[in-house]
């Protein structure tokens, strides 16, 4: 492997863990790291991020970049690719890098791998696919690679290295996208990050007035709260104040019961730092019952309501 | 406004998942196929663009052999106006970016002032097409867009970032959207409209009729998938199983061991 470029990326004013992550999956592919930093007044974190594992870092400092924009993003990696002859381009699957990371690689005519979580020299890839019921080994037939990362898949490098910067500058006379504003999430009427327990329905609840019926009524004899995945609130069944998982609440409680959850990575992401996980699904094969520690195929308008009942006999 | 709307037939989200004997993809035989969900929420955004200005056209297009045209038909169903069907075994084994181009020329012979389509695919998870599209098409795009607003003579969008946070840009025309779920709320097609679209047309194309014949497929693909197969175990779940009453007397046990009950 020759050289590799990582795409850093800037978060409340600090390069994001994710960016270190790729230090981290560089040395995996092994290879000479350079980096990109994009922003606005960002030199010292640039110079920051070399002694952190960035390596050579290019640095696209501009008003411009102030906030997220997809045609000077394309054009800055473009043009550090270019200086630093990188071979493979890291950069991780968050919204900034999943919407310019395969702009990138069409304009390059580059080989894009999307959201991997590992990678060995070859290099081979390895990501999900079937949201997360099957995994794919992914190889690039030769020429240039762009991949994309997914946020904690390998942990993030923390040692510190020699490394240098380099100014880099780029054309942004002509960017059709504009960046208006950055709206904060709204607060939320359930806040679900405080609760000690929380029972969470899924598609496979079947219909929104089984939520009521039968995931409420164990919620509420266990004293917990209700949340749901992501296709029961695009369904409109619940309220986003309801949704876990990465664009939803990220929740840690001491037990979590997933009901009719096959486990997304959106979700897993919003739930596996729980304490204890229980999950009950009619699929043997559903990813959740990966992170759950116990896991239950059955019927789960069988075993709710029956639970339900036990935990409120128990309670007395 | 003439608007492209790009879908994918997908497995059914509910279909069995059995690996093929060379382990590069699933069995497709005998499993139900249904749009990709993503791809509704695109549909029907364009679908109430229409609604709002009888003016506009809405072109459906999509890629894959003879079951496509199902999808085809269901979206002109919900009302689009005619649809692309792009049939050909030398697109078959494409990568994103093959794909990018057979919708890239599909795109030049429409002309649309939009392009809509879904963040990203139920099966590949990749969510590649719609920027490598945009690029090819040299014009703007936004993915995971959660509102969609006229202003001006573009597009104001949100799109949804981290924790619920989101980031509002403006677009010019033309311009791409990649659609998050949950846009919108997806209507069906009616009965009138299933009875319509049978009049409606169906284009059917190669890829040689779209100029692209040795440009697609799997020998120009610069990925390929070497091995699919059922993520590892690992320290999953310790399974419980019994009669529903054994089920949850463990569950039970095991609430109380974490002193929560």
């Amino acid at each position: 492997m020759g050289s590799i470029l990582l795409v850093a990326e800037i978060q409340k004013g600090a390069i994001r863990e994710a960016s270190r992550e790729l230090v981290t999956f560089a040395q995996k592919l092994g290879g000479d790291v350079h980096s990109l930093v994009i922003g606005s007044g960002v030199e010292s974190l640039a110079a920051d991020f070399a002694k952190k594992g960035g390596g050579k870092v290019y640095v696209c400092d501009d008003p411009a970049l102030a906030g997220y924009n997809v045609d000077g993003w394309a054009k800055a990696i473009r043009a550090a690719a270019d200086a630093s002859g990188a071979d493979v381009i890291l950069i991780s699957n968050t919204p900034s890098g999943w919407d310019v990371a395969p702009r990138v690689a069409a304009g390059l005519e580059a080989a894009f791998v999307s959201d991997a979580f590992d990678a060995k020299e070859g290099p081979v890839f390895t990501r999900r696919v079937f949201n997360g019921k099957l995994d794919a080994e992914v190889v690039p037939a030769g020429g240039k690679v762009v991949a994309t990362v997914q946020p904690g898949a390998v942990a993030a490098f923390e040692g510190s290295t020699e490394g240098s910067t380099e100014k880099l500058s780029v054309d942004l006379s002509t960017l059709r996208a504009k960046f208006v504003e950055t709206k904060v999430a709204e607060a939320k009427g359930v806040d679900l990050t405080k609760a000690e327990i929380i029972v969470s329905g899924g598609r496979g609840v079947g219909a929104p007035e089984k939520f009521p019926e039968v995931v409420k009524p164990l919620a509420d004899a266990l004293g917990g709260a209700m949340g749901a995945s992501r296709p029961v609130v695009d369904a409109g069944w619940l309220p986003h104040e309801y949704q876990v998982g990465s664009s939803g609440q990220v929740v840690t409680p001491k037990l979590y019961i997933a009901c009719g959850i096959s486990g997304a990575i959106q979700h897993l992401v919003g739930m596996k730092g729980s304490n204890f996980i229980i999950a009950i699904n009619k699929d043997a094969d559903a990813p959740i019952f990966e992170v759950a520690q116990l896991g239950v195929v059955g019927d789960l308008f069988e075993i709710v309501p029956k639970l339900t009942e036990a935990v409120k006999a128990a309670k007395g | 406004m003439k608007i492209l709307v790009c879908l994918k037939q997908v497995p059914h989200q509910d279909a069995r998942l059995d690996v093929n004997a060379d382990g590069s993809w699933i069995k497709e035989d005998g499993i139900k196929f249904e749009i990709n969900s993503y791809d509704t929420f695109a549909l029907e955004e364009a679908l109430r663009i229409k609604d709002a200005d009888s003016g506009s056209e809405v072109v459906v297009a999509s890629i894959g052999p003879d079951r496509v045209t199902q999808a085809l038909r269901t979206a002109l169903g919900m009302g689009a106006d005619r649809a692309v069907h792009v049939k050909d075994a030398a697109v078959e084994g494409s990568d994103s970016l093959g794909i990018a181009r057979v919708l890239a020329a599909v795109a030049k012979e429409v002309g649309p002032d939009l392009v809509l389509m879904g963040l990203m695919s139920d099966d590949s998870n990749a969510s590649a097409v719609p920027p490598m599209l945009a690029e090819l098409l040299g014009i703007p795009h936004a993915t995971a867009v959660v509102k969609v607003d006229r202003e001006g003579s573009g597009y104001r969008v949100e799109r949804e970032l981290e924790g619920g946070a989101l980031e509002v840009v403006d677009l010019p025309l033309p311009c791409l959207l990649a659609v998050q779920t949950g846009l919108n709320q997806v209507r069906y097609a009616s009965l009138k409209g299933i009875m319509a679209a049978k009049k409606k047309p169906i284009d059917v194309k190669t890829a040689e009729d779209l100029g692209l014949a040795g440009a697609v497929g799997a020998a120009a693909a610069k990925v390929r998938i070497q091995k699919i197969y059922q993520p590892p175990k690992g320290d999953g779940a310790e399974m419980i199983s019994g009669s529903p009453d054994e089920v949850v007397a463990k569950l039970v046990g095991k609430i109380k061991e974490l002193g929560l009950l």
